[in-house]
């Protein structure tokens, strides 16, 4: 099955806000038809976990999210046996759950949820970077085998449907090397000027190429600040432009003599705010 | 199928898995790969799992597929002499100016792209004189591939462009910039500012959570559980010695001392201080070593649990460091050998670390640097170095 043929992301990536490359398209493909995840990596704002949202759009399959947390532990995302619940309906047994069947108590995590659902689903385990090392490669042993024990009633779940799998990573820790060797790779680069372009085109179909132009051209001049620590991404900029276009009394020209207005939506720490704004004025005029 | 590609990669030192390969077989065997171009994708995704090692794909892959499946070889062969010119044009633009017999002011209003056409046009024209080689023809083949130096008009060369040859897109080696050895510098400074926020210390597992507690003891029917987390420790103090002596030093100081500024607020403290070549009394703590002296054996009252981290070359004269009178300052000849300074130094902070700008390859041709990492753990000063010295420095 391929997601993305020619003529579906033609239609994709007008209306649908995400714009895709190739060769990601390729990957997306691979994976789904090796049935292996699909690890992918890549600085903030890079449309990591928006390409999940999109390959559920395009196959018409439910998207099931994991957000994953540093303190998770695997049996939360697969399910978890509700004991309070349990011990209240024993004392007062008002519920039309049989007390005596442990099985009515298990509610299922979001693993668990993408392997019961009646159809194929996409399965979205986003930044799983934060949580620790063992939670990973167990994971993946769940996603190989495509079952899990539930251990109170000794049963063994097996998927329905083999989700798809895409996990996202920020890339603050490095992932152990059996976990790698289980997902297919790819790394999302930042995007260049001109699928930035075509990224605002889709994102502000009204906009005036004017400031389009500008705004991205100080937009690329800015990220080259060799000091600045965080860096805007894609999402910073589209906000940007929102708060260029909001403003009447905002003119193109301005970036062209290096002000830049609304320094704040770009950069988000106040070092490289001072930074910035000291590069953005060649003149090393305040701003404010 | 494609075995000698696979070790290639392997003995690039690629982290290639068997497994991964067996998998890459199966793609092929679905037909899920039917030209170059999904070979190149669909071998990086399936074999390379960190984008660090992309760019070393990139040069295998290119060298190895080469002319193997280039259906506009003649095309390819005018893109190797235009980026050949190109790559000359970064660095002496004048040369070729004076070669297409145009302005360099004007040659340097041309984008890349405009460039190469310009060059391309003027090749097609001149066909017939193409043998006699024109001076920046002949050096072309032996142009590497790379993109460092800036353009005159101010634009960066490279990038991922659309609807290239998989030979072309890998060679254009657009995942140079992830690549993690060699030294640090300004644009690798957020991935080395990540590592060093590791730097923060985890305390005793002594605080009970409550919460935890009430929800295991119910998992476990009533028998009680008690659950601790680990507790809040203080931050870290950091004291950051660079010797700031001598020309081999000099790029590296501000990306350190930026660095570190940069992480000082997860610290509770960090107090820097300069030196020229080894540690002898007395550090300095303003960078011309002449105003605020401090002397060594002050540090002796100072936190234990500091964290100590040297950055220098660690290359003198054997007797700067170990003679009594090594000092190269007259006036610093107190008798005390640096050597031992270094260990006292050591003796004190047990959690230290020197980060050496050296490449590690070039270490063992110093007798200094082994003499001083006997002492210290080296670590090189590149994003690799920086993480196991991060490590070294929080274990207990």
């Amino acid at each position: 099955m391929s997601v993305f043929s020619k003529t579906d992301r033609d239609g994709f990536t007008g209306g649908k806000k995400y714009v895709l490359d190739d060769e990601l398209a390729r990957v997306v493909n691979i994976s789904m038809s090796l049935e292996m995840p699909l690890l992918l990596k890549g600085e903030p704002g890079t449309g990591k976990t928006m390409l999940a949202h999109a390959v559920a759009e395009n196959l018409d399959m439910p998207l099931i999210v994991l957000n994953v947390k540093s303190s998770m532990k695997l049996v939360e995302a697969l399910y978890q046996y509700d004991t309070l619940t349990r011990l209240n309906d024993s004392r007062f047994g008002d519920s039309a759950r049989d007390v005596a069947n442990i099985e009515d108590y298990i509610k299922m995590g979001k693993i668990g949820q993408a392997f019961t659902a009646d159809r194929r689903t996409v399965l979205l385990i986003d930044e799983i970077d934060k949580a620790d090392t063992d939670f990973q490669d167990d994971m993946l042993d769940v996603l190989d085998q495509m079952e899990f024990d539930i251990i109170e009633i000794d049963k063994t779940l097996r998927a329905k449907h083999r989700p798809v799998i895409v996990i996202t990573s920020n890339a603050k820790k490095d992932l152990s090397d059996p976990f790698l060797g289980r997902c297919n790779f790819h790394h999302i680069a930042f995007p260049d000027p001109k699928m930035m372009r075509k990224i605002i085109r889709v994102h502000f179909p009204e906009i005036d190429s004017n400031i389009m132009e500008a705004a991205i051209d100080t937009f690329y001049r800015l990220r080259e600040i060799d000091v600045v620590e965080k860096k805007p991404a894609t999402r910073e900029l589209i906000n940007w432009i929102r708060a260029l276009s909001a403003d009447p009394d905002f003119r193109p020209k301005q970036l062209a003599k290096g002000e830049v207005p609304y320094l704040g939506v770009l950069f988000k720490k106040s070092q490289d705010y001072m930074a910035a704004a000291d590069a953005g004025s060649p003149q090393r005029k305040r701003l404010f | 199928m494609f075995i000698d590609f696979f070790y290639k990669l392997k003995d690039a030192g690629i982290p290639v898995t068997p497994t991964s390969f067996l998998l890459l077989q199966r793609a092929l065997e679905n037909r899920l790969i039917m030209n170059l171009s999904d070979f190149y994708t669909a071998s990086r995704a399936i074999l390379v799992k960190s984008e660090r090692h992309f760019d070393l794909f990139d040069q295998i892959f290119a060298h190895f597929f080469e002319g193997a499946e280039l259906p506009d070889e003649q095309g390819f062969e005018i893109d190797e002499m235009a980026r050949a010119l190109l790559d000359q044009w970064l660095t002496d633009p004048k040369s070729v100016a004076d070669a297409l017999g145009v302005d360099e002011s004007e040659l340097s209003k041309l984008s890349p792209d405009e460039l190469i056409e310009y060059f391309k046009k003027r090749l097609e024209e001149q066909t017939e004189r193409h043998d006699g080689g024109s001076k920046w023809i002949g050096t072309g083949g032996t142009s590497p591939v790379g993109h460092s130096g800036t353009h005159p008009g101010g634009m960066r060369v490279g990038g991922a462009s659309r609807n290239q040859s998989a030979v072309k897109v890998a060679n254009e080696r657009r995942y140079k910039d992830y690549s993690r050895s060699g030294p640090l510098t300004p644009s690798s400074m957020t991935e080395a500012l990540k590592r060093l926020r590791n730097l923060v210390p985890a305390g005793p597992k002594d605080n009970l959570n409550v919460e935890e507690t009430i929800y295991q003891t119910m998992k476990n029917a009533g028998e009680i559980e008690i659950v601790f987390d680990r507790s809040l420790k203080d931050r870290l103090k950091v004291i950051l010695l660079i010797d700031n002596g001598g020309y081999s030093m000099d790029p590296h100081i501000p990306v350190v001392q930026t660095l570190f500024n940069y992480a000082r607020s997860q610290f509770k403290d960090l107090k820097t201080y300069f030196f020229h070549n080894t540690v002898y009394d007395t550090v300095w703590e303003d960078p011309s070593r002449y105003k605020k002296p401090r002397p060594v054996i002050e540090f002796s009252r100072m936190d234990p649990e500091t964290r100590l981290v040297f950055v220098g070359d660690a290359s003198m004269a054997p007797y700067e460091l170990m003679a009594r009178d090594g000092s190269i300052y007259i006036s610093e000849r107190s008798g005390n050998a640096s050597i031992e300074q270094l260990r006292f130094l050591a003796d004190t902070f047990p959690h230290n670390v020197w980060l050496n700008p050296l490449p590690a390859r070039m270490w063992p041709y110093t007798r200094t640097i082994g003499m001083i990492s006997q002492i210290f753990p080296m670590y090189e000063l590149s994003v690799d170095g920086l993480e196991s010295a991060v490590t070294r420095l929080m274990a207990a």
